[in-house]
């Protein structure tokens, strides 16, 4: 026991001192060359290029990064123990998609104009949505293959809905542009509008780390949790609501950004093992770190988007994983 | 036998009639892009307009939106909807659709795609081709448009052989900026400026401007499009990186009609005209 | 008093009716053929699976028991052993104390209780379907419930290990508790204290083995003719 918990600390540490080394990074590095000494002093607010550069560019996006790895990784962590499936995650079950379709539909009534908030909220709505679908297409414990396919069912329909918002004539290019920001996935322009409206993650993010004694249990099954002392309705409902306001607010800031709840959990449990009292807290930080590590790596390699990033390195990882399972 | 005969006479005559409708048949034009449009509008009799492009009176996209609306606008679809028009000849850019262009041919209608806009020449050897397929009157109009157009060129010119030109960027909110090879481009080379996003920042067509480095650019002024001079500036002052740009906060822009920095045809010289005047106003008392 | 309690329990389908009162301190055996509704009853009386009826657990009304409570008074075991994560095995039998703090007592005891000392350190999803049941026995035995329901704990296990299970059962007995599960091995059904039969869902008998399994019920129950002679017995070394 005592072993296993310095292996977990001794990790933790290390996905701490990353995730420290990549937002620095994030913040030092930019299309505009800035030398450390300017960083710092731009930080202090002492030189005012520098300054915008850092507080207003890179400091927002940087967050704004943590929040939707946070997020992701952390509703895909959810998910898996939710489905008892390690296939699970926000976007293969349709969830982000859900996200994207409230906003677009948001947008496309003129919602963006109305108030900031309009669109994080039809965002948590389309993913409420979404979740109920994926809940009386797969119940709990249902197999790989039923939960896959409802997904790519609830992909494609709402999917349909997007490009039916898009195709219809009576949209200005400009909410057409907008749009499409949101369905490729991406953290061009974030300012500190979105981290505020990202900010609630945090709130969830701690009310996750709780639950994640119960979520071991559950994760080995409902009854099973039942009978060892989980109030398993009130787990699930928490779990279920925790992950898709997750959801929600990580594609309501960034778009739809996909694989991130895929690839963290996974590597995660690959190091420390598949309890998520340590899940939780380092799903959190790895996450915040995978993303980071994507959209810079994105920045300094041809100006790629965030969500193509991730779907580069989470397609062939879910290959992998399929092929695993065999 | 004398039946047959008869018969046969009454055939020949009937094609020879209609053959002879079709050879008389006037010309009936469809234009399917909104910069075949201007040219269109710019040349043909009003009969010989079939119908204009799905955005022609959008006065975002332009310069003909009020002409435009005397006449039908085909919706967005397929060769169908450009068909039932029956058009003898059909206007269209190397940006339309192939296969629509393509099935419009197959249905026996001509079709003239338009693939070079880029500068004010192509504009003109643009109207040229299209007045010589209109006939009557239209290759004088063309011929009376391409000299209006290179006079005003010359006091353009005459004007501005002095100033000392001024360092622009055209901003959009698509997250895209106007570079080397745009309209945009052209219109700076006519009108005493210097585009930066193509001089410093050596993006070409529209790309993503580089978010921080553009701070650094020395921006004399923002140009932007629109109907009126505080909406159109709106959007820039809540947009990254745009609303950091001294121009923006110290509001140095200026303003052209919503189609100018788009339009592809000689509707280009009124753009010069309104940036010229815009940036070196000194020089048109 | 009753350990545990029915009253006139109905699961549309499964269960018609059935009253049942088990005593503590007994080793209670539930048969019946495929889909008789076994696993349905030990579900219902484990509080896992609502039903018409009443359930008492100890002369109390199940729904006023909280959670924590129901999980140390009553340990169940699934008939599948399926793990989607690798927990170690020492992790998931740990989740036996869930209840109680996870203060980490008695865990290395069901370990060895369930012969499984060597796979501690081992991921559950790596094991075999045996193997794996034993690590929920032992989850099961590391809550220290009075009352254990397993649902068909032996039918995955090896000759050795079913013998060790019946053993520690009836080393739960000795100590007062009450074990009750369901088998179909109906030569061991005579080992224990009591057996409850149920046919298409209906409580049939229910009493000692001896004067309940008799041809004529067996017959009538299973459509086989039995017949009592020697048999082949097991014994631990």
């Amino acid at each position: 026991m005592s072993r296993a918990s310095s292996g977990f600390r001794g990790v933790l540490l290390v996905a701490f001192g990353v995730f420290i080394g990549l937002v620095v990074l994030s913040l030092g590095i930019g299309d505009l060359w800035l030398n450390p000494w300017r960083v710092w002093q731009g930080l202090m607010g002492r030189d005012e290029l520098a300054s915008v550069v850092v507080w207003q560019i890179r400091m927002p996006r940087t967050i704004v990064a943590c929040l939707v790895g946070a997020s992701l990784s952390a509703s895909g962590l959810v998910m898996q123990a939710y489905f008892r499936n390690s296939l699970a995650s926000p976007g293969l079950l349709g969830v982000s998609s859900g996200g994207a379709a409230g906003a677009v539909i948001a947008i496309a009534l003129g919602g963006g104009a109305l108030s900031i908030v309009t669109v994080p909220l039809m965002a948590i709505f389309g993913a409420c949505l979404a979740t109920g679908a994926v809940l009386l297409l797969a119940r709990s414990g249902a197999g790989t293959e039923r939960l896959l396919l409802s997904g790519v069912a609830l992909n494609a329909l709402l999917g349909a809905v997007t490009s039916y918002v898009l195709s219809s004539g009576t949209l200005g290019y400009e909410r057409n542009a907008q749009i499409v920001f949101w369905l490729l996935g991406g953290l061009e322009d974030r300012t500190w509008e979105h981290v505020w409206i990202g900010a609630p993650i945090v709130v969830c993010a701690l009310l996750l780390i709780p639950l994640g004694r119960p979520m071991d249990l559950l994760s080995l099954g409902s009854s099973e949790a039942q009978s060892l002392g989980v109030n398993v309705p009130k787990v699930r409902c928490l779990l279920l609501i925790l992950s898709t306001v997750l959801t929600a607010l990580g594609t309501a800031v960034a778009g739809t950004v996909g694989f991130v709840g895929l690839v963290v959990p996974h590597l995660l449990r690959l190091m420390v093992g598949a309890e998520h009292r340590r899940l939780v807290p380092l799903s959190l930080i790895g996450g915040g770190a995978f993303v980071l590590a994507c959209d810079l790596g994105g920045r300094l390699f041809g100006n790629l988007r965030l969500g193509v990033v991730t779907a580069l390195v989470g397609g062939p990882f879910f290959l992998w994983l399929l092929r695993r399972r065999e | 036998m004398p039946g047959f005969l008869q018969l046969r006479s009454v055939l020949s005559f009937l094609l020879l009639c209609s053959w002879e409708t079709l050879w008389a048949a006037p010309i009936r034009v469809v234009s399917q892009a909104v910069g075949t449009d201007e040219l269109l509008v710019a040349l043909a009799e009003p009969a010989q307009i079939a119908a204009l492009s799905h955005i022609s009176r959008a006065a975002e996209f332009s310069a003909v939106a009020k002409e435009a609306s005397a006449y039908p606008s085909i919706a967005q679809g397929d060769a169908e909807t450009i068909l039932k028009y029956q058009p003898t000849l059909v206007l269209a850019a190397d940006y339309s659709r192939v296969e629509l262009v393509e099935q419009v041919r197959r249905a026996g209608v001509k079709v003239i795609v338009f693939d070079r806009y880029h500068t004010i020449e192509d504009a003109f050897a643009n109207l040229r081709q299209l007045a010589a397929e209109l006939g009557g009157e239209a290759p004088a109009r063309a011929e009376a448009i391409v000299q209006d157009c290179i006079g005003r060129i010359r006091v353009l010119e005459e004007r501005l052989k002095n100033v000392k030109p001024s360092r622009v960027i055209a901003p959009s909110t698509y997250g895209v900026i106007a570079g080397a090879g745009t309209t945009f481009d052209d219109i700076c080379v006519h009108a005493g400026a210097v585009n930066l996003a193509s001089s410093l920042g050596g993006l070409r067509g529209h790309q993503v401007p580089p978010n921080e480095k553009i701070l650094t650019w020395p921006i004399d002024s923002i140009v932007i499009d629109g109907a009126e001079d505080a909406a159109a500036l709106a959007p820039y002052l809540t947009l990254l990186p745009y609303k950091f740009l001294s121009a923006v906060k110290e509001r140095r822009m200026v303003r052209l009609e919503p189609y100018m920095l788009s339009t592809v045809s000689h509707y280009r010289v009124a753009a010069y005209e309104m940036l010229a005047l815009g940036l070196h106003p000194e020089v048109f008392r | 008093m009753s350990a545990i309690s029915l009253r006139a329990i109905s699961v549309p389908g499964r269960l018609r009716d059935v009253t049942l009162e088990l005593q503590p301190g007994r080793v209670v055996g539930v048969i019946g053929p495929n889909g008789s509704g076994k696993s349905t009853l030990l579900s219902v009386l484990a509080g896992l699976l609502p039903a018409d009826g009443e359930v008492f657990w100890k002369e109390q009304s199940l729904p006023e028991i909280p959670f924590l409570d129901r999980a140390r008074f009553l340990a169940w075991v699934p008939q599948e052993a399926a793990f989607e994560f690798g927990f170690t095995v020492r992790s998931v039998v740990g989740q036996g104390r869930f209840a109680h703090g996870d203060d980490g007592a008695g865990i290395e005891s069901a370990l060895a209780q369930m012969d499984l000392c060597s796979l501690a350190d081992r991921l559950v999803n790596r094991l075999s379907g045996g193997e794996r049941h034993r690590v929920l026995l032992a989850r099961a035995l590391a809550t220290e419930a009075p009352v254990q329901v397993w649902d068909e704990p032996l039918a995955a296990l090896d000759v050795r290990h079913g013998l060790l299970t019946m053993e520690v059962a009836k080393k739960r007995r000795a100590a007062g508790d009450t074990v009750i599960m369901s088998l179909h091995d109906l030569r061991l059904a005579f080992a224990l204290d009591e057996v409850v039969v149920l046919s298409n869902g209906s409580l049939v008998a229910h009493g000692a083995p001896e004067a309940v399994l008799t041809p004529v019920l067996l017959e009538t129950v299973f459509g086989v003719r039995a017949s009592t002679g020697p048999s082949l017995t097991f014994e631990l070394p």
